[in-house]
Formats: C-alpha cells, sequence, structure tokens
C-alpha cells in the first residue's frame, strides 16, 4: 500500500459551504439531518431475545410466528431428549461389579412411533413456511417499484419517477452511509439487478432478502410500517432499518449497508423532490461522487481502493503496463465507462464499469467536480471549503447533500 | 482357503510373533522410508490422523483470528485510535492504515478457516483417520482391499493440501469457501492463489474418492467369514454410506472446480454472465456436492457415537437396524436437497421443493437421536472421556441439527440466509458434531490405536472446557444471526458488539480445551501407562487383537463368534467377568 | 510391480514359465483369501470408479442441456459446422475397438496369449485413429478459423453472441473425452507390454485385462452420448 500524498494546504476546504453557489443555499444552512436510530425496540420475552423489535406488519408477524413455533417444537423435543439422556445417564450408571439390567434391544412400535410424530409436525412446518414464502416474494399489484442496482460496494436506488436517491449520513465513525427515504404503510417491490458480482439485499427489520444478481433480474415485495407516535422524535416523524448487503462481493462487503428511512408520505415527496439535480455541475458532480464512487474514491487525498480525486486532474499518472498519460477529460470517461483499459500503478482492477450506471450529463459533473479539486486544472486550494469527509463523527455531514434529510 | 492364506503368511517371512505395527524396523530413514512407503492401512490411518490434526490446528487459528477481529466493531476503534481493523494490524502492521487493507485480511481468514476446515480437515477427518484404521480392523480384515490406492489417497490428499498451503504462503484467497462465481473467477485476477486453492479442492477431492472406493469394496469382499451385513458394527455402516456419498458426490465438485479454473484460465463463460453464463448454475454444482459433503462428515461421527454409547453404557445399541438403514437412508436423501442453500438465489418452484425435500432428510437423523437416548435406558454407564464426548455430542448436535428447521423452513430461510445463524447451525453440526464425536473416538481408541493409555481427569478436564467454550462462542451467534448480524462480515454495526465479545471469549474457552488434550495425549505417548488390548470391554474385532496391533492385525483368521453388541451375554475378549459382570440369564428372552 | 526393481539374477527370464509374473505363477494380495475374491474387489472397484467417471461427465451434460435450452439458436450454429461424418466416422471406430478389446478379454480367459495382443494392437490403432481424426479433421481446422474456446475465440461471423461459450463446453465435453481416450490406451498398453513381456494374463489371471477392458467401454459409452447430443441434433 502506498502511503496517501499529503494533501496541499487548506485541501479540505474545497466546494466550500461559504463559496457554493446560490442554487445550494438552502443546504448551506442546513445542520446535519436527523440522527439515524436503527429501529431497536425492548420487548423482552424470548421472542425478545431473537427479535430487536416487533413486526409491525402482517408479513413480519407470520415470519416471526413461523419462527417461534419452531423454535417451541425444537426445545420441546430437545429439552425432553437432555432430560432423559442426563436423568438415565445419572440412574444407570456403572457400579464395579455390578451386572447391568437387562432390557430390549427394539420396540417397533416405539419406533414407528418417533418416526410418524416428526415426520407429520415437519410437513405442517414445510407449508407454513412455504405460505409465508409466497406472501413475501409476490408483491401486492399497486405496489411502487424501486429499481435496486448493486455495484462494488453500493446500493443505487432509483424511484418510480428516475430520481436517484443517495443522501448520505454518518453514523458512528461512518460517513458513507446512503439512506433511502420510503413513504410510510405502502407496498413496495423491488426490481433489483447487479453490476458485477452477486450480492444480497437484506432488511433484517423485514425479514427478507433476496440475492442480486448481474444480467437478470430478481426482486421482492414488502409494505413499510404505518408510523405511530413512538416514531416521533425532535427532528420529525421517521423510522429507520438497516440494509445489509448478504452475499460475499469482496473487500467492503461487510461496509455494503445502507438505510432505509420510513416517513409519512409527504415528508417522503419533498425528500426525493431534494435529490434532483440542484443547477451547479460542481455540486452535482460532488453529489455522483457521494453516491456512486465514495466507496473506493476519496476526495481529500487519502488512497483507498482506487485513487484520490484530489489534486488529480490534469496530472501525470503510470499504469501498470509502463506507460503513462494526462488524466484529461477523455481519460477519466473511459476510466470510468472502460475502468479496465488502463489500469493505474499501484491498484488493482477492482473498478467495475459504470456503463449504463451513470448518464452523460453525470460523467459531466464529475469531471467538472475533479476538476474543481485539481490544482492542476485551475481548481483547487483557494476556492475551497470542508466536506466532512474527515471530519469527526458526529459532525455535519456534507451540507448540499444531507439538507434534504432536513425537511423530515 | 485358510491354509492357502496361513502359508501365505509364512511366506511373508513368518511375522507372527512379531510385535506391533508401531516397532521401528531398522535405523531412523529406513524408518521413516517404511513409513512413507507403507501400505499398512494402520500406518497410513496414523499418517491420517496427524495430517488432519495438524490441519485441524491451523483452521483452528485462523479461526481464532477471526473472532479476534470480531471482538470489535472497528469502525469505532478506528474513529478513536486511528487504528484499523484488528488483524489488519496483527498481520500488516505496515499496510494497515487503511481500512481496506483489514477488510482483505480479515476475508482471506474466514475462507482459509472455511477452506482448511471443510475440505482439508473435516471430510477426511474420520474417515481417512480411525476409518482407516479400524475399518479392516472392525471387518476381521489383513488390510483394505486395495492398499496401494489407499497410500496413493494419502499422497494425494498431501499433494492438494499444499496446493492449498501455497495459495496462503502466495497471499491467500478472499472468495469463502464457497468460490461463489463471478466473484471468484474474477478476484485476484492476475494472481495464482485462487487458482492453487481450487485446485488444491480439485485434487483432494480425488484422495476423497479413493478413500471411499477402497472402503465400499473392502466392505463387500472382505468382512470375516460369518459376518452377515447385520452383525457388523455400526461404525462400519457409517463408514459404508459415507463411502458411498463420496464416491457418487466428488467427481461433480470435480467437474465444477475444472471448470472453474477453466474460467480463470480462458474465461469460457460457462459460469460468467457476462459472457451468457449462469453463476446460478456453479451453485446448484457446488451444492449438488457440498451438500452431500455435510453427511460425509457427519455420518463418521455418527458412527463413532454408535460405538461410544454402547461399549461405555454395556448396552446393546437400541434399533440396530433403524441406526444402520437411517444411514443409507440418510446417504440417499441427502442428494436431493442441495438447493436448501439458494433459497435467496432461485424460482419458487425449485425452492418448495427442495424445502420439502429437506425435512425428508432429518427423519433418519431424528431416528438415530431417539435410538441412542433410548439405549442409555438400562445400561451401566461409564462417565469417562469418550462417553462424556458421547454425551456433549447428543447435545451439541441435536441443537445443530434442530437449528436446521427455520433454514429448511423457505419464510424464516430468507431472513436467516447468510446470517450468523448459518454459522451457529453448521458450527453446532461440524464441530459440535463431527469433531466432538472425533475427539471422543480419539479418546475411545487412543489405547489400542498407541497401546498408552492417556490421563482420565484431563481428558474429562478438557472435554468440559471444550464443551462450554463451545457454547458461549456459538450460541450467542444464534442470536447475532436472528437480530441481522450478516457473515463473513469484518465489520459491523454497534448493536451486535456485546453478542461478539462474548463469543470471542467463548474461542478462547475451547482453545484452552484442545490444548489441554493436546499435552494429555502427548504426555500419553511420552509416559502414559501401557495399555490392555480391551480396556473398556469392547467386543468389536479390534478389541481381540493386541494394543497396538501387531502388523497383519490379527494371530489368526477370525471367525465371527458373536454379535458387536452382545453385551449382555458375552464376556469381552481379554476382560474377566468380575469387572465386566454378565447379567443374570432371563426365561424366555427374546434378545 | 515391484518386482521390476527387485529382480535378480536368478530370476527365470522375462516370458519364461518360470517368472513370477507368468499368470500360472501368480498368487494374490496377502489380505485377500482367494485370487476370485481378489478380481472380484478389484472388478468392483472398477465400477465405482466408472460411476464416478460418468457423474464427471454428468456435469458436462448437465450444462449442456442447460445452455442447449438457455441458447437453442448459437448451439444449432455449432451443430451446423460440424461435420457429422467426422464424428460418425469415430463412433465406428469406437465401436470397433469396443469389441476388439472385448474379444482380448476373452482371449486372455482362454490363455490365447497370441489373441490377446492382436486384439490389444487393433485397439490401440483404433485409439489412435480416433484421436488423430479429432484433432486433424476437427479441432486443428476449428481452431484455424478462431472457433476456439474462452479468450481465444476470434470467428468473426459468429452470428450469436452466446456462440464462444457454446464452444467452450463443445471442447470441454470432447476434450475431457479425448482425454479418457488417452488414458484408457495408456492402461491398454501397458496391459499389452504384460502381456507380451510377461504372458501375465491366462484364465485365472485376468483382472487387469478386464479393468481396462471395461474402463474402454465406459470412453465408447461416454463417446455414443456426445456424438448425438453434439453433432446430430440441430
Ligand atoms: C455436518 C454438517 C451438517 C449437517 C449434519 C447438517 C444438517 C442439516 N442442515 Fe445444514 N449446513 C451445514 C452443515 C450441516 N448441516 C453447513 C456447513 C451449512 C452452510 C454452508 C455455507 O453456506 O457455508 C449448512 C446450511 C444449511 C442450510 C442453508 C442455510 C442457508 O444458507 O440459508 C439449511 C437449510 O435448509 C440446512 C439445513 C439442515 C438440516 C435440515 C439438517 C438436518 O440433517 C438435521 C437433522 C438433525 C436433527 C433433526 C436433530 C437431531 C434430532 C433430534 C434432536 C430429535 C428430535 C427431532 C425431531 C422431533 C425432528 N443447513
Ligand atoms: C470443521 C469445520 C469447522 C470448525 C471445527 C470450525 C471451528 C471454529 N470456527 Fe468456523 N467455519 C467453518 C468451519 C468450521 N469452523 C466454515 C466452513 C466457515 C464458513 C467460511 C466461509 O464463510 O467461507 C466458518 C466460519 C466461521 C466464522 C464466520 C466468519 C464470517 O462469516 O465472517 C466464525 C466466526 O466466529 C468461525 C469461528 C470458529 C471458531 C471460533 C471455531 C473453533 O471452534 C475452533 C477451535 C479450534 C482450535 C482453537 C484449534 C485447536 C487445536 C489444537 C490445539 C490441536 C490439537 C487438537 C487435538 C489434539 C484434538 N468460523
Ligand atoms: C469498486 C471500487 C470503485 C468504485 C465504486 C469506483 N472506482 Fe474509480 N477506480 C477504482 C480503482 C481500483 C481504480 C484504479 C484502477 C484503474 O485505473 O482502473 C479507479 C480509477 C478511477 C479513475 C482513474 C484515476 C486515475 O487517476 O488514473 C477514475 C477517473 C475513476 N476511477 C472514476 C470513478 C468514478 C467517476 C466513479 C463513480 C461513478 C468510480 N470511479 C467508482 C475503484 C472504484
Ligand atoms: Cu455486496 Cu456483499
Ligand atoms: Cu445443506
Amino acid at each position: 500500500m502506498t502511503t496517501p500524498p499529503t494533501p496541499p494546504a487548506g485541501a479540505d476546504q474545497i466546494v466550500s459551504d461559504a463559496a457554493a453557489p446560490a442554487a445550494n443555499a438552502a443546504a448551506q444552512a442546513a445542520p446535519a439531518g436527523p440522527p439515524i436510530r436503527p429501529y431497536l425496540e425492548d420487548q423482552g420475552g424470548i421472542h425478545g431475545l431473537f427479535f430487536r423489535n416487533e413486526g409491525h406488519t402482517d408479513a413480519i408477524i407470520a415470519t416471526d410466528a413461523m419462527y417461534m413455533l419452531i423454535f417451541w417444537f425444537s426445545a420441546f423435543f430437545f429439552v425432553l431428549l437432555m432430560f432423559l439422556m442426563v436423568y438415565w445417564t445419572i440412574k444407570y450408571r456403572r457400579r464395579p461389579g455390578v451386572a447391568p439390567p437387562r432390557s430390549t434391544a427394539h420396540n417397533t412400535l416405539l419406533e414407528v412411533f418417533w418416526t410418524v410424530v416428526p415426520s407429520s409436525a415437519m410437513l405442517v412446518m414445510f407449508f407454513l413456511g412455504f405460505w409465508g414464502y409466497m406472501d413475501k416474494l409476490v408483491p401486492a399489484g399497486n405496489a411502487m417499484e424501486l429499481n435496486v442496482k448493486a455495484w462494488k460496494w453500493d446500493w443505487g436506488v432509483t424511484y418510480p419517477d428516475g430520481t436517484q436517491s443517495g443522501q448520505l449520513v454518518t453514523l458512528g465513525g461512518r460517513s458513507d452511509i446512503k439512506l433511502h427515504a420510503l413513504p410510510e404503510d405502502t407496498e413496495i417491490k423491488l426490481r433489483m439487478s447487479s453490476n458485477d458480482v452477486i450480492h444480497s439485499f437484506w432488511i433484517p427489520d423485514y425479514r427478507v432478502k433476496m440475492d442480486v444478481f448481474p444480467n437478470r433480474y430478481t426482486g421482492y415485495g414488502f409494505r413499510t410500517p404505518a408510523l405511530g407516535p413512538e416514531d416521533d422524535h425532535a427532528e420529525g416523524r421517521y423510522r429507520d432499518h438497516w440494509v445489509f448487503c448478504a452475499e460475499y462481493c469482496g473487500d467492503l462487503h461487510s461496509e455494503m449497508a445502507a438505510i432505509i428511512r420510513v416517513m409519512p408520505q409527504e415528508d417522503y415527496l419533498q425528500w426525493v423532490k431534494d435529490q434532483g439535480s440542484t443547477g451547479d455541475p460542481i455540486i452535482d458532480g460532488k453529489n455522483v461522487f457521494k453516491r456512486k464512487c465514495a466507496t473506493c474514491h476519496s476526495d481529500d487525498g487519502s488512497n483507498n481502493i482506487g485513487p484520490t480525486w484530489l489534486n488529480n486532474f490534469g496530472t501525470e499518472r503510470q499504469f501498470i503496463d509502463g506507460t503513462s498519460a494526462i488524466g484529461d477529460e477523455n481519460y477519466v470517461r473511459e476510466s470510468i465507462l472502460n475502468p479496465g483499459a488502463r489500469i493505474r500503478a499501484g491498484f488493482d482492477n477492482q473498478m467495475t464499469s459504470f456503463q449504463g450506471l451513470i448518464t452523460d450529463e453525470e460523467i459531466e459533473n464529475v469531471i467538472a467536480y475533479m476538476k474543481s479539486i485539481s490544482e492542476a486544472a485551475g481548481g483547487g486550494a483557494d476556492d475551497a471549503a470542508g466536506d466532512g469527509d474527515d471530519a469527526p463523527a458526529d459532525d455535519a455531514p456534507p451540507a448540499d447533500i444531507d439538507a434534504a434529510g432536513e425537511h423530515g | 482357503m485358510t491354509t492357502v492364506d496361513t502359508n501365505h503368511d509364512h511366506a511373508h517371512g513368518g511375522h507372527h510373533d512379531e510385535g506391533s505395527y508401531l516397532t521401528p524396523r531398522g535405523g531412523f530413514w529406513s524408518t521413516i522410508w517404511a513409513w512413507a512407503s507403507t501400505v499398512d492401512h494402520k500406518k497410513i490411518g496414523v499418517m491420517y490422523l496427524f495430517a488432519v490434526l495438524f490441519m485441524f490446528f491451523l483452521g483452528g487459528m485462523a479461526a481464532i483470528a477471526v473472532r479476534l477481529e470480531l471482538y470489535e466493531p472497528v469502525r469505532q476503534a478506528m474513529d478513536a485510535t486511528g487504528a484499523t481493523t484488528i488483524t489488519g494490524q496483527l498481520f500488516a502492521p505496515a499496510g494497515a492504515e487503511s481500512i481496506d487493507t483489514g477488510n482483505q485480511i480479515y476475508n482471506r481468514l474466514f475462507t482459509l478457516h472455511g477452506a482448511i476446515m471443510v475440505f482439508m480437515f473435516i471430510v477426511p477427518s474420520i474417515p481417512a483417520s480411525l476409518g482407516n484404521f479400524f475399518l479392516p480392523l472392525m471387518l476381521g480384515a489383513k488390510d483394505v482391499a486395495f492398499p496401494r490406492v489407499n497410500l496413493l489417497s494419502w499422497y494425494i490428499y498431501v499433494t492438494g493440501s499444499i496446493f492449498g498451503v501455497a495459495s496462503i504462503i502466495l497471499g491467500g484467497v478472499d472468495t469463502g469457501w464457497t468460490f461463489y462465481t463471478p466473484y471468484s473467477t474474477t478476484t485476484d485476477a492476475d494472481h495464482w492463489r485462487v487458482f492453487f486453492m481450487v485446485l488444491a479442492a480439485f485434487v483432494l477431492g480425488f484422495s476423497s474418492i479413493l478413500t471411499g472406493l477402497n472402503f465400499v469394496v473392502t466392505t463387500h469382499k472382505l468382512r470375516a467369514p460369518g459376518m452377515g451385513w447385520f452383525d457388523m458394527p455400526l461404525f462400519i455402516w457409517a463408514i459404508y454410506a459415507t463411502s458411498i456419498i463420496q464416491v457418487l458426490a466428488t467427481p461433480v465438485i470435480g467437474i465444477t472446480l475444472l471448470l472453474l479454473l477453466f474460467e480463470r484460465l480462458f474465461h469460457i463463460g460457462i459460469f460468467d454472465p457476462s459472457l451468457g453464463g449462469d453463476p446460478v448454475l456453479f451453485q446448484h454444482f457446488f451444492w449438488f456436492y457440498s451438500h452431500p459433503v455435510v453427511y460425509v462428515m457427519i455420518l463418521p461421527g455418527m458412527g463413532i457415537i454408535s460405538e461410544l454409547l454402547a461399549v461405555h453404557a454395556r448396552k446393546h445399541i437400541f434399533g440396530y437396524r433403524a441406526i444402520a438403514f437411517s444411514s443409507l437412508g440418510i446417504a440417499a436423501v441427502s442428494f436431493l436437497v442441495w438447493g436448501h442453500h439458494m433459497f435467496t438465489a432461485m424460482g419458487e418452484l425449485s425452492s418448495t421443493l427442495f424445502s420439502a425435500l429437506t425435512f425428508l432428510v432429518a427423519i433418519p437423523t431424528a431416528i438415530k437421536v431417539f435410538n441412542w437416548i433410548a439405549t442409555l435406558y438400562k445400561g451401566s454407564i461409564a462417565l469417562n472421556t469418550p462417553m462424556l464426548y458421547a454425551l456433549s455430542f447428543l447435545f451439541l448436535f441435536s441443537i445443530g441439527g434442530l437449528t436446521g428447521f427455520p433454514l429448511a423452513t423457505l419464510s424464516t430461510d430468507l431472513h436467516l440466509h447468510d446470517s450468523y445463524f448459518v454459522v451457529a447451525h453448521f458450527h453446532y453440526v461440524m464441530m459440535g458434531g463431527t469433531v466432538i464425536a472425533m475427539v471422543g473416538g480419539l479418546h475411545h481408541w487412543w489405547p489400542k490405536m498407541f497401546g498408552k493409555m492417556y490421563n482420565e481427569t484431563w481428558g474429562i478436564i478438557g472435554c468440559l472446557l471444550v464443551f462450554v467454550g463451545f457454547n458461549v462462542t456459538f450460541f450467542t451467534q444464534f442470536f447475532l444471526g436472528t437480530q441481522g448480524m450478516p457473515r463473513r462480515y469484518a465489520s459491523y454495526v454497534d448493536e451486535f458488539h456485546t453478542l461478539h465479545m462474548i463469543s470471542t471469549y467463548g474461542s478462547w474457552i475451547i482453545l484452552l480445551g484442545f490444548l489441554v488434550h493436546l499435552f494429555n495425549f502427548i504426555h500419553s505417548l511420552v509416559a502414559g501407562p501401557k495399555a490392555p488390548p480391551n480396556p473398556w470391554g469392547g467386543l468389536t474385532m479390534e478389541w481381540e487383537t493386541e494394543s497396538p496391533p501387531i502388523e497383519h492385525n490379527f494371530h489368526h483368521e477370525m471367525l465371527v463368534k458373536h454379535g458387536p453388541y452382545d453385551f449382555e451375554s458375552v464376556v469381552p475378549p481379554h476382560c474377566d467377568e468380575a469387572e465386566f459382570p454378565l447379567p443374570p440369564p432371563q426365561e424366555g428372552a427374546g434378545h | 510391480m515391484a518386482t521390476i526393481d527387485t529382480q535378480r539374477a536368478d530370476l527365470p527370464a522375462p516370458g519364461s514359465e518360470g517368472h513370477p509374473l507368468f499368470w500360472k505363477n501368480r498368487g494374490h494380495g496377502h489380505h485377500f483369501r482367494s485370487s476370485a475374491e481378489e478380481f472380484d474387489a478389484c472388478k468392483l472397484g472398477m465400477w465405482l470408479f466408472l460411476a464416478t467417471e460418468i457423474l464427471l461427465f454428468a456435469g458436462i451434460f448437465c450444462a449442456y442441456t442447460v445452455f442447449r435450452t438457455l441458447y437453442p439458436e448459437a448451439w444449432a450454429e455449432i451443430s451446423h459446422s460440424l461435420d457429422w461424418r467426422f464424428g460418425l466416422l469415430n463412433t465406428v471406430v469406437l465401436l470397433l475397438s469396443s469389441w476388439t478389446v472385448a474379444s482380448a478379454v476373452r482371449a486372455a480367459q482362454r490363455g490365447r496369449n497370441g489373441a490377446l495382443i492382436l486384439n490389444l494392437v487393433v485397439t490401440l490403432i483404433c485409439a489412435a485413429l480416433f484421436i488423430f481424426i479429432k484433432l486433424k479433421f476437427e479441432y486443428m481446422v476449428k481452431l484455424d478459423l478462431g472457433k476456439a474456446p474462452g479468450t481465444w475465440f476470434s470467428y468473426p461471423y459468429a452470428e450469436n453472441p452466446q456462440v464462444p461459450l457454446c464452444w467452450s463446453i463443445y471442447y470441454m465435453g470432447t476434450g475431457l473425452h479425448a482425454l479418457h481416450v488417452i488414458i484408457g490406451a495408456c492402461l491398454l498398453s501397458w496391459v499389452l507390454f504384460r502381456a507380451i513381456r510377461y504372458k501375465a494374463y491366462g484364465p485365472t489371471h485376468y483382472t487387469m485385462v478386464e479393468t481396462s477392458a471395461l474402463y474402454w467401454h465406459l470412453v465408447d459409452l461416454i463417446w455414443i452420448f456426445l456424438f448425438p447430443l453434439l453433432y446430430l441434433i440441430h
């Protein structure tokens, strides 16, 4: 691993909130968005040991009930068998010189009994499980369809109107967790596909996951809960659910998390509106960066999986095949659409092509943003402002993006 | 025929009065050579035993490192100290300034752990070591059917393991033991390590096939005169069923891995969606082998448990035929359920079918457990280390098996798949089942194999440590899983911290337990008291020969005189009736 | 097999009636009770091994079935460029060799060493012929055109994007089969060598002939499946 180059003085001051254009005025003023509150609910009891919250929709309640049914069935047999085992072990422990009593070595009736009884119980389990499964997989007819695209190592969600979500929030040490809003009490249907390897979209609070494949669509349906007073927070009414990637997909598999935030209908509509373009290519470019590239690239001078973008545009770089080139617009475009074409020395060919995942306009915005943070391209040190990437955990996330969450 | 045979033995140089198979003949180097070129199933069994225990140790150390990493959620540690992952600091202190390095190291660790444990440890574990040693002895045979093939199988195993270790030395593999495509065909594209690991699994498959084939033929052809199928000890039945699975399932993983290798080398496209291939096809192929193989892991363990329970409870095993047939039943049904690993990847129809079939495979297993518990009834139960292990097995394996149900049930598996619930499930069956049974069997047969007794007190202490540590480590993981912790995660959200911490403490207790066993065994080899030929009063044939057995196993041609579990009517060989008294004859008693 | 190394000067010459490998002088493994038992064991072992071979190819056949259903057009394109006449020729060659190898077993059982040797030689010629036809008239021609597996595929006129994939399956299937032909030929050559040099096989000792022949039949059988699947279905 190469040591990260020291950023030029004031490099963390790029795209300053202060210097941001008026289009972003609303955003600047905004403090940090509402904090993430993983949906934890102490409910006690055995169910509470296994699940962190009670299900609030039919499908979840049914799944938990199914689980608890199996649990009690198993517990019954387990305790029975273990009791007999321990009891007989003690009762019939070996006493030197004493012969064991005679006993029978098989009993057909008994054997038939303990074959038939569990078998019929299993039949019940199978059918109940099957029904619950169909309920989860088959979405309601009027469901709102979300398009989920997975890539190493993030999720992109496209709303029915074409908006792409990507509000970034900070949680603990992580500042790059993407938040996707959903309206409360609504049937949702996911249409998922992957851009590289297999991922799996798991929402533990909804007790459902499905693998996400390249070159094919999978999906499932669920209903968001109706919010109640228990979801009222100082910042508004909402409820957060984790999304985890549940199929191993490489280095940052464990970082491939997201948040689903359920909010009242009007907040949701406002939120979606705020995700759109700001009109400023640099700000928009930064948003694209945050949504799609920040898992592997940074804009603060540290090299992660991929090279940092700080002071990168317009400079000369070496490739692993020994050649070198200036990183101009064409090179950046090629790197995005066909990253394997030229691999920069010191890095692996980890980047997947964003062909089809990124529009031309977005590419132009990204280039604009790259230029703005590169001295070689005339951007850089002086007109810059912090972006919070390396800010302490509880610091405000980048205002230009997170402002959107504020309306809740 | 017997005459011909005896002559033959004499022709070999009249080894009859010679010492045990362990007696060195000649100097140091010639002894080494004698072992390296031996076709004696006992020596091969012992060599396998040490090899798989070494692999277990390697895999176990990787597990300890895995647990160490999960001790902290990491993201917090990064903020507070500027440090990255724990294993990152441990294994790559220089390059650990970025979180990615830490994750990469963790991903390699759990892959190595899984791959070593599955391909190099648990699949060959019981059959190739204890099975090799005791199958011919229990059948009253002089060797396995194809002794040279047996040696070949051992060398193939070593070759495969060397490939595996090579891939570790080259920097490790990060695919997970399941090698799912297209990840496995694209990761580390410029390196050879994934290639070597896949090659290792491929080569090891041949070793497994040859062992299985050998055992099937041995069981068919080399049973002592008078030994019918239903006079065989249950361990043999289990090994026999296992071998059938090995022979029939392993070729499929062979072709799968071969295709995977070609895919990596030449992009032939069969599993690569970007070339029109189908990654789900790979999963089908993979699990078509890897589900049956979980019964390759557990069936020999079950066989050992049948022996341990019968001998140490001095009881005719309850429902002999039910247990024997359920082994075959498991082997048969095991080929029909592979799809339960893919409920989140397949269509509704196939998922439904596989769910139903999965429940079917649990029935023969339940039958076995019921019969084992019933065996304890009215026994004469000695609570020594092997028996304690047998009881631990019943406890742990039952939990492991029963937690298979929420996984087999479609609606709950959509939640539990690829979570720590699965991790807990399979450790309860693999570690709590197979490893526990193997260590129990090792204690049971240790005196026979090496002619030395081990220390009972330390054995019991070790067993209790492992039992407690195991439950602390893995019971917590059920809660982690249901609460939403995905597997193969190097870092996790804070909510899971406490449970992960407890789990890590548990892994240290397990380590302590195994170290106790290790030192107990070493002590026994160096300074243990000499073992009598039949310390436990067993009735199967291996107890009739010396401890350790002589080169040609038995002094004379074996003949079956009593069943393997006739404890109520037969005084065990080399034992006196005062120690193992028989119950008074009973009138009209059928059996 | 260790005999060759430990051969001592006082041993009778190979091929003479006194040599320990001459079939009348051969015993059986010390752990078997009789030669008959050893023979049965070896035969059972071979059958099991053949089962594993069939399962190995089953993987290829499964992949074939899956992709045939997924991409019928691509397969049609491939089948059209496979010449069934060469396929048929090779089928005949293999069937003939199966017959000669069966006769070889028969000859061994009757103790006719000459007939055994002759039949084995014919079988081996057939094997060579098969490989020759496969290489010269099929593989070479196609490789020259760029119809190669995986990364090497460079045939410019492929109409279907899945054609390279299907060629890969073709090469995997037939290549693996060709490998088995070669392995089988090696086994039979070994038998031939021992038959010529030691007269090692006769009515009481023909295990090796029998098992190698079984293996050869399997190779034949697999081709019987490959041929129509690849060449004839359009
Ligand atoms: C030794 C190995 C072993 C064994 C024996 C088993 C046994 C079983 N397994 Fe397990 N399993 C694994 C090893 C094993 N498994 C591994 C390694 C994985 C994960 C692989 C990976 O993804 O990396 C896995 C994953 C796995 C899954 C996939 C989970 C997922 O990824 O989503 C499923 C789903 O159905 C499953 C089910 C079962 C069932 C039903 C049994 C049954 O055979 C269990 C039968 C046993 C009992 C039923 C208990 C004993 C009986 C009693 C106590 C009597 C009372 C019982 C009754 C009244 C019924 N297993
Ligand atoms: C046989 C199989 C086996 C065994 C025994 C174990 C044993 C252990 N396993 Fe593992 N495990 C797997 C098979 C096994 N595992 C597989 C297949 C996976 C999936 C991998 C993947 O996802 O790809 C996995 C994954 C896995 C994970 C999940 C990783 C993740 O998903 O991120 C974890 C986490 O806690 C874990 C922990 C442990 C621990 C603490 C032990 C401990 O019990 C280990 C204790 C052992 C020792 C400490 C060794 C001591 C030995 C000696 C001292 C030698 C002397 C011995 C004698 C004399 C008997 N294992
Ligand atoms: C999976 C991680 C990953 C993601 C996500 C990712 N990249 Fe990359 N990127 C890399 C890696 C690794 C390299 C260096 C290797 C190479 O040149 O392909 C790289 C290189 C580049 C380069 C060339 C940099 C140089 O200095 O040579 C550009 C430009 C680039 N990425 C842009 C983007 C953009 C724009 C996005 C988001 C739309 C993005 N990347 C998302 C991993 C990633
Ligand atoms: Cu994406 Cu794991
Ligand atoms: Cu399974």
